[in-house]
């Protein structure tokens, strides 16, 4: 196989990475708020559970979760939809893990905020949601976006682990030829669409971060 | 009228009494200064004034309306539409100003009026504008609060209170995170509110401000009222042995 | 944010991908990383022994074939999932759990042998050299279950100074290039692959330390399903593309024991 040969078969599955990747954001990034939400509720209960699922999201191998998802369900109810549906008990893996990771920011984020703030909205009548939305989150979103696009770099190499799911993105494809050629290229070839990925990525985040940089 | 009216208030920080039976009373276009020394409870009060804190027992009450009621020495909060009112009347400037970092000058003053108070836009940026040129800050509209000094963000806070209407605007020791060169400006918008007969709570260190600008002056000291009456008489001749130390130095 | 939304949903389908071809659609499950059984070709398609004779089996029987590429640590969910009609890829059968309480499993089609894979320059002629050195074997194959397992192989392993594992082979041989470990221990058409491509440096021992057979897994009710095969696979023993198709993928011919009437 060549080289052009080999970049553009491992290329086929550059879609369904970049699938992963941004379907991943787009769930896990709200999920993670809300889970960031419960996890500094007033309600012990509430806590104490968001407390164990992130507590166990962080601390279980993402392979694992994986193969949870797609086959925990399957074996328990018999239930085959996220076992034929690969991309999906993907993203379900992917958001949920991610979201653990991304909750965590969240409230650092939030808690490191100033309770003048808080004070200052609540006095003017701003209600909690309006105070939350208008005045706290836009200030945290600058504050974590530096710890947010390290995750965010994270994931694009994360995406690597679907092949646990034998879904077949750009790395499984790339592993597949390494074996049935006998080369090392294969990883090379990734490592660079890797790199690619994430120099865009790193561009993107900074262009965020420069468009948040008008206050500080 | 009595715009505010604050009776027997209590209020404890785990089992440690800070305030323990204070009543005040604020009557339109009179200016009240609080002094006395730090952790005296003067900030507690006007906290609890603000609803910032709740307080134990007691009442508070704007315009006659209760947002605190006393039944059998305990406070009950008013329900959360009457409350919504009770917080209509009032502006607070923070120590801190508190503004809001990613607002402009502008939209911090015009943001709780279009928002809360539902207020047409011209008008609000009327009101902003004009507010802004009486603080002599007509030129800084499109400024962030970081690109202000002390002493400007300072008077953009009393800007963003006024905007707001208030019936009473109550003043958290407003010049004590400032240089002493800015401390006079921001005492100069003062005065002219006193000036224009702006009912008014101060918090403050600054005794010649406090004895030059109030109708009523009170001494506060381990979370009672020590002493109150006219600003000439405490501040120049104390009568308490309390205030007397106090104030001694100051001078 | 609904846009959005509906969008990422229409992609989730689109890419889950659905084949909806006419009439029953076999879906054939392999280690797409093992060849000359199954693996990619240089044009980027699945190829392979395993997979050619699965292609005409299915030509046979006309069924559709689907190639699954599966991740070899979790096939028997897999399949026990539906994920996958059979297990098909040089899978060493009768061990490692693929056993006949478990799972239906066709006559094996070839008797494959364990060997050990060494280079020019390691003075290694015999098992007896064995002793004290490192030996590299892929995590999960059948030479590594032969040599920590309580057969008569483990004997041998015991010999090993160490006992290396690798995630794959083709790491293993890297390091065996360069001289990090002594020897491989391999099935012999992987060995045989490896020295084909690497020339005359490499070479396996006479012994063997085990013999294994492949055969085809189905799932435990499938037992049609896997008369039908097997049938079929008959069919190609005697017209002679079984062993045609074992040369042409340069297996020891001697391994594929099915034989014409």
């Amino acid at each position: 196989m060549t080289l052009t040969g080999m970049i553009l078969k491992m290329s086929e599955g550059l879609g369904r990475t970049c699938a992963i990747f941004f379907l991943t954001l787009l769930f896990s990034l709200p999920l993670g708020l809300v889970v960031a939400l419960l996890r500094m509720s007033k309600n012990r209960v509430v806590q104490a559970v968001t407390k164990v699922y992130i507590s166990i999201l962080r601390g279980t191998p993402l392979m694992l979760q994986l193969i949870a998802v797609a086959y925990g369900p399957f074996y328990l109810f018999g239930y085959t939809l996220l076992v034929k549906q690969k991309l999906l008990a993907i993203i379900i893996a992917f958001a949920l893990n991610y979201a653990a990771y991304f909750a965590e920011i969240y409230r650092g984020g939030i808690e490191s905020m100033p309770v003048g703030q808080y004070e200052a909205a609540h006095v003017l009548g701003y209600s909690k949601g309006q105070t939350f939305m208008r005045i706290i989150l836009p200030q945290v979103v600058k504050r974590i976006l530096p710890s947010v696009t390290n995750e965010v770099i994270t994931l694009v190499k994360d995406t690597s682990m679907a092949f646990t799911l034998a879904y077949m993105e750009m790395f499984s494809i790339g592993k597949q030829i390494a074996n049935s050629q006998s080369s090392f290229m294969p990883f090379v070839i990734a490592g660079g669409f890797y790199y690619l990925m994430n120099s865009v990525v790193a561009f993107a985040m900074s262009r965020c971060e420069k468009a948040l940089g008008y206050y500080r | 009228m009595n715009i505010l009216e604050i009776k027997h208030c209590r209020k404890s920080f785990d089992g440690v009494q800070v305030l323990s039976d204070i009543s005040l009373t604020v009557s339109e276009g009179q200016v009240v200064s609080i002094i006395g020394p730090s952790g005296s409870g003067k900030s507690t009060l006007l906290r609890c004034a603000t609803l910032l804190e709740t307080m134990d027992g007691g009442s508070l009450a704007y315009l006659g309306k209760f947002a605190v009621r006393d039944e059998g020495g305990k406070s009950v909060y008013a329900s959360h539409a009457e409350l919504k009112q009770a917080r209509a009347c009032f502006g607070l400037v923070f120590q801190n100003f508190n503004l809001f970092p990613h607002y402009t000058v502008l939209k911090n003053i015009t943001a709780a009026p279009l928002l809360i108070q539902k207020r047409e836009k011209a008008e609000v940026l009327q009101t902003a504008r004009d507010l802004l040129s009486k603080m002599g800050l007509a030129d800084r509209e499109d400024a962030y609060p970081y690109q202000l000094s002390g002493g400007q963000q300072q008077r953009v806070s009393i800007a963003r209170a006024l905007a707001m209407r208030p019936k009473i605007l109550f003043f958290d020791e407003p010049t004590s995170a400032l240089d002493p060169e800015l401390t006079g400006e921001i005492l100069k918008v003062i005065r002219a509110l006193a000036a224009e007969h702006m009912t008014m709570v101060i918090v403050t260190h600054e005794m010649a401000f406090a004895r030059d600008v109030s109708d009523h002056v009170i001494f506060m000291d381990g979370g009672v009222i020590v002493e109150q009456g006219n600003p000439k008489d405490i501040i120049n001749n104390p009568s308490h042995e309390r205030t007397i130390q106090f104030l001694s130095r100051f001078n | 944010m609904k846009k959005l939304l509906s969008i990422a949903l229409v992609m989730l389908f689109v890419l889950a991908g659905c084949a909806c071809a006419e009439g029953f659609t076999f879906k054939m499950g392999i280690d797409a990383e093992y060849p000359p059984y199954s693996y990619l070709d240089d044009n980027g398609e699945y190829a392979g022994f395993d997979v050619e004779m699965c292609q005409k089996v299915c030509d046979i029987l006309g069924w559709n074939l689907e190639i699954v590429p599966i991740n070899w640590d979790t096939k028997d969910i897999q399949l026990d999932a539906e994920e996958i009609d059979c297990i098909w890829s040089g899978l060493t059968v009768y061990a490692n759990g693929i056993t006949e309480d478990r799972f239906t499993i066709s006559t094996p089609y070839s008797d494959n042998s364990q060997m050990i894979l060494t280079k020019k320059g390691t003075g290694i002629e015999s098992f007896d050299d064995l002793a004290g050195k490192t030996v590299g074997v892929q995590m999960g194959t059948s030479a590594e279950a032969a040599l920590t397992g309580d057969g008569e192989a483990a004997a041998l392993g015991a010999t090993f100074g160490t006992l290396q594992p690798y995630e794959n082979y083709n790491i293993a041989f890297t390091d065996l290039q360069a001289g990090a470990i002594d020897a491989i221990a391999v099935d012999a058409p992987v060995a045989n692959d490896k020295i084909n491509k690497y020339g005359d440096d490499y070479y396996c021992l006479d012994e063997s330390f085990a013999s294994e057979k492949y055969g085809i897994c189905f799932r435990k009710a499938d037992t049609e399903l896997c008369a039908q095969v097997e049938g079929a696979y008959m069919q190609l023993v005697e017209d002679g593309t079984y062993l045609a198709l074992g040369e042409k993928y340069e297996l020891d011919t001697s391994f594929l024991v099915l034989a014409a009437k």
